[in-house]
């Protein structure tokens, strides 16, 4: 992630929880917090638990966040942002703790006497995680139509050329699901199954053949010994955790999507 | 198949805002929700991910190939065995944080010497930006995920019992040397502990016998190298890990070491200068007394003691005051003559030549000086005289605990012009910031040596570093200076030669090795001839070692 794109995201993150850019220049901003962004980043439970209990007037406070490293900022008083730095890795955190659940409708043009029926998707981001003593994690964008089950990937690359509103537009309607959101969920993971079986595992036959090494020497460390010491079999439980090999899948945000019928 | 597994917890909120109808994220919230988690993904088994979240840090070459092959190639349990002063601690840092993005380890105990505590709570905190958190309190354990600990803490009750309790995910043990004997309780402690992904930190993984890395490689890898009888059998007799190809391949799958030389980093350059002091007339008859004690009757139960005692004569008399006062508490009144003879003389003493030269040299420096001696005597007294001639100093001892050790520390750095080091407070702490040492009296063990070079002469030290060794003419000292360290070029070798000569020659105990030429040569001729014999003897075996690197190559 480079350094303007972190500032870009930070402006977009403060501005979509309605935080005022107080300076905003190429090397840094300046936001002040709302009080409930003060409560998420701010770690000061107890000031605000004051607040609250004497009806003081709340004063959230302002964050210096800097982005470039210039004669200006040298001197400046603020927190230096990178890749990396775990203020930003909070500020990720929170942005997907608030963006996890959505419904919107798609923006049609609809006149008052041919009103427009929009088609209920259920749309799911996805996070796969291959585990073993290694990692490596893949992401899935699936939706769901709920009326025929038809299924489409790279959904949310494709939400992003519509127009979307949080409320329904004027003359549009909304057809009911046939499949419910809840059996829509498990359609998906099944989808998401045959997805990773057809895989390639070659990762997790090697991982199971190094645990299989490793337990080899283990069992030969210990082969003169009838009676196995208790740090045998904890060096055995230790070799299952860091091999076995795993999979997750878990969501990273996901809703409802209201669209128009189209062709394709 | 592996065994797929569907996380349930986003699923219930979602209906129940069905529900409610509400409430939703913005549409802007929501991509940049998933935009975090596309930068917070790690799309390959491959490669490293933390240089990327630690743009200040610029590791050096060799420190990133290391933390590559142990994440890729050694499925994170690995010795980094780099020299003294190639940056263990970042190699162990990039691998640490390389595993936490990946979220496979996120419980870490790390055990470090005490005085190396709060250093490394700093630099991962810093460097790192681990949140590491020194123990101090038992609550510590269950409710920090990365805490640093000494190993003496750890393996007492109650510690003992709630760390084996905790399911970590990483083990780091530093100076890892001291776990080659498996009869220890530390060394049960670490077998007993659960090692998912582990590293064994030390720059002289095989000191004195080869069994020791068996036991070193058995806790990291029990097996690698077979069972213990086995072990023995097949390489008992082997004397040195160069010598045994199979053996050497073998450790090589779970240990790295560098080599200064292999790492192309530009060092900068010791200056050693030897400074002879000549004994006021005072102390040439004390020594000449103790030495004379060689012949007498009723000193003989103490034989063993007298090089020491001739030894501390040239450091300081409050030294040998305090030796010859624990002697006469083992006698019950009755004081052999020569006790009253030599109190006499330490009393006529009126000035330290040695410290005077020190003074003289500390105030020509003029600039941070750190100045080492065997012994606590003189660092008091060194303490004493130095204040008298208005320079502060403060003291550094390896009992210290933690927290005074890191405010002497901050006091020489900040405050004051000098830092008075015994023996075991050479070990364990960086002082890149002062690049002068003095060797008031040297140590017998070579290694020792290396190790109080080390602390100021390593990575991140900018200037040359200039070493002053302090030697009695025609003393013990004098010897051992001029038959032995000038002799190997001790001090003009770089940091670990040493190291693998002496396990070359296989040499146990140095010190008691010199101690015996000393005390069984019979004259000053024989006692040359040995000298002479040992050296040739080092200069043997660094001709061997130099032969195998242009094997090797």
């Amino acid at each position: 992630m480079q350094q303007d794109e972190i500032q870009q995201f930070l402006k977009r993150y403060f501005r979509a929880h309605e935080c005022d850019i107080v300076e905003d220049y190429d090397e840094y901003l300046t936001v002040q917090l709302s009080i409930e962004l003060d409560k998420e980043l701010m770690n000061r439970p107890f000031y605000w638990h004051y607040i609250e209990r004497t009806g003081g007037v709340p004063a959230p406070m302002k964050l210096t966040l800097i982005t470039k490293q210039t004669e200006k900022t040298r001197t400046l008083k603020g927190e230096r942002l990178h890749f990396g730095s775990p203020r930003l890795h909070q500020i990720f955190q929170s942005a997907q703790r608030r963006g996890g659940y959505i419904r919107l409708y798609e923006q049609a043009h609809a006149e008052p006497q041919a009103s427009i029926p929009l088609h209920p998707w259920l749309g799911l981001n996805v996070k796969i995680s291959y585990q073993c003593d290694r990692k490596k994690e893949q992401l899935l964008s699936l939706g769901l139509h709920l009326i025929s089950g038809g299924i489409v990937e790279q959904f949310h690359e494709k939400l992003q050329h519509l127009s979307l509103t949080p409320k329904i537009p004027d003359y549009c309607f909304t057809i009911s699901p046939i499949i419910k959101p809840i059996s829509g969920i498990g359609r998906l993971e099944k989808y998401i199954q045959q997805i990773i079986e057809r895989d390639d595992h070659t990762w997790a036959e090697e991982a199971i053949a190094r645990w299989r090494e490793d337990m080899a020497l283990l069992d030969h460390f210990y082969e003169e010994m009838d009676e196995k010491p208790e740090c045998y079999y904890i060096e055995k439980e230790a070799l299952e955790e860091q091999y076995k090999p795993k999979i997750t899948v878990s969501v990273i945000n996901g809703g409802l999507f209201y669209l128009q019928p189209r062709s394709s | 198949m592996v065994n797929i597994e569907f996380d349930s917890s986003w699923k219930e909120p979602f209906l129940e805002r069905i529900e409610k109808d509400g409430p939703w994220a913005s549409w802007e919230m929501y991509q940049l929700a998933l935009e975090a988690a596309q930068h917070l993904a790690v799309p390959d088994f491959d490669g490293l991910q933390a240089p990327k979240h630690l743009p200040h840090l610029t590791p050096l070459p060799h420190q990133l190939e290391v933390a590559r092959q142990v994440v890729e190639q050694m499925n994170g349990k690995a010795i980094l065995a780099d020299e003294v002063g190639l940056g263990k601690t970042i190699e162990a840092g990039l691998i640490l944080k390389e595993y936490m993005i990946r979220g496979l380890v996120k419980k870490v105990l790390i055990l470090v010497p005490a005085s190396l505590v709060s250093q490394w709570v700093a630099e991962l905190n810093e460097k790192f930006f681990i949140p590491a958190v020194a123990q101090k309190k038992s609550y510590v354990w269950e409710q920090c995920d990365v805490v640093v600990s000494s190993i003496d803490t750890a393996k007492k009750s109650p510690h003992r019992e709630i760390i084996y309790e905790q399911q970590y995910d990483m083990v780091i043990i530093d100076e890892a040397h001291k776990l080659k004997n498996n009869k220890t309780k530390n060394y049960e402690f670490v077998q007993n502990l659960k090692k998912k992904f582990c590293l064994l930190l030390t720059a002289t993984p095989i000191q004195n016998r080869i069994e020791e890395i068996f036991h070193l490689v058995s806790l990291l890898k029990p097996g690698h190298l077979g069972n213990a009888s086995y072990f023995a059998e097949t390489y008992g007799k082997t004397r040195s890990l160069q010598t045994d190809e199979h053996l050497k391949a073998l450790v090589n799958k779970v240990m790295i070491r560098n080599r200064r030389i292999d790492t192309g980093i530009e060092w900068s350059k010791r200056h050693v200068e030897t400074v002879i002091i000549e004994f006021s007339k005072e102390e040439r008859e004390l020594y000449e007394a103790v030495q004379s004690l060689k012949a007498d009757e009723t000193f003989l139960k103490h034989q063993f003691s007298l090089i020491t005692m001739l030894r501390e004569v040239c450091s300081s008399r409050e030294a040998l005051y305090l030796t010859l006062k624990n002697m006469m508490g083992k006698y019950n009144g009755e004081m052999p003559p020569y006790m009253e003879e030599l109190i006499e003389k330490i009393n006529s003493v009126t000035v330290n030549s040695k410290a005077k030269k020190a003074l003289e040299l500390i105030q020509r420096i003029n600039d941070k000086v750190i100045i080492f001696t065997e012994y606590r005597a003189t660092q008091l007294y060194l303490q004493w005289f130095l204040q008298q001639n208005g320079i502060s100093s403060v003291p550094f001892r390896g009992g210290f605990k933690r927290g005074k050790k890191d405010w002497m520390k901050d006091l020489f750095k900040n405050r004051v012009q000098v830092l008075i080091a015994t023996e075991a407070g050479g070990e364990g702490i960086n002082l890149q910031f002062c690049h002068h040492v003095i060797n008031y009296d040297l140590p017998w063990n070579p290694m020792r040596l290396e190790q109080r070079i080390g602390r100021v002469h390593r990575l991140g030290q900018t200037n040359d570093v200039r070493i002053y060794n302090f030697a009695v003419k025609d003393t013990v000292e004098e010897h051992i200076l001029k038959l032995l360290y000038d002799k190997i070029r001790l001090f003009e070798r770089v940091v670990g030669e040493l190291d693998d000569i002496l396990a070359k020659l296989n040499m146990n105990n140095f010190d008691d090795y010199l101690q015996d030429i000393f005390f069984r040569s019979r004259n000053e001729r024989e006692m040359k001839i040995k000298m002479e014999n040992l050296t040739a003897m080092i200069d043997f075996a660094d001709q061997i070692a130099k032969g195998e690197q242009y094997a090797a190559r």
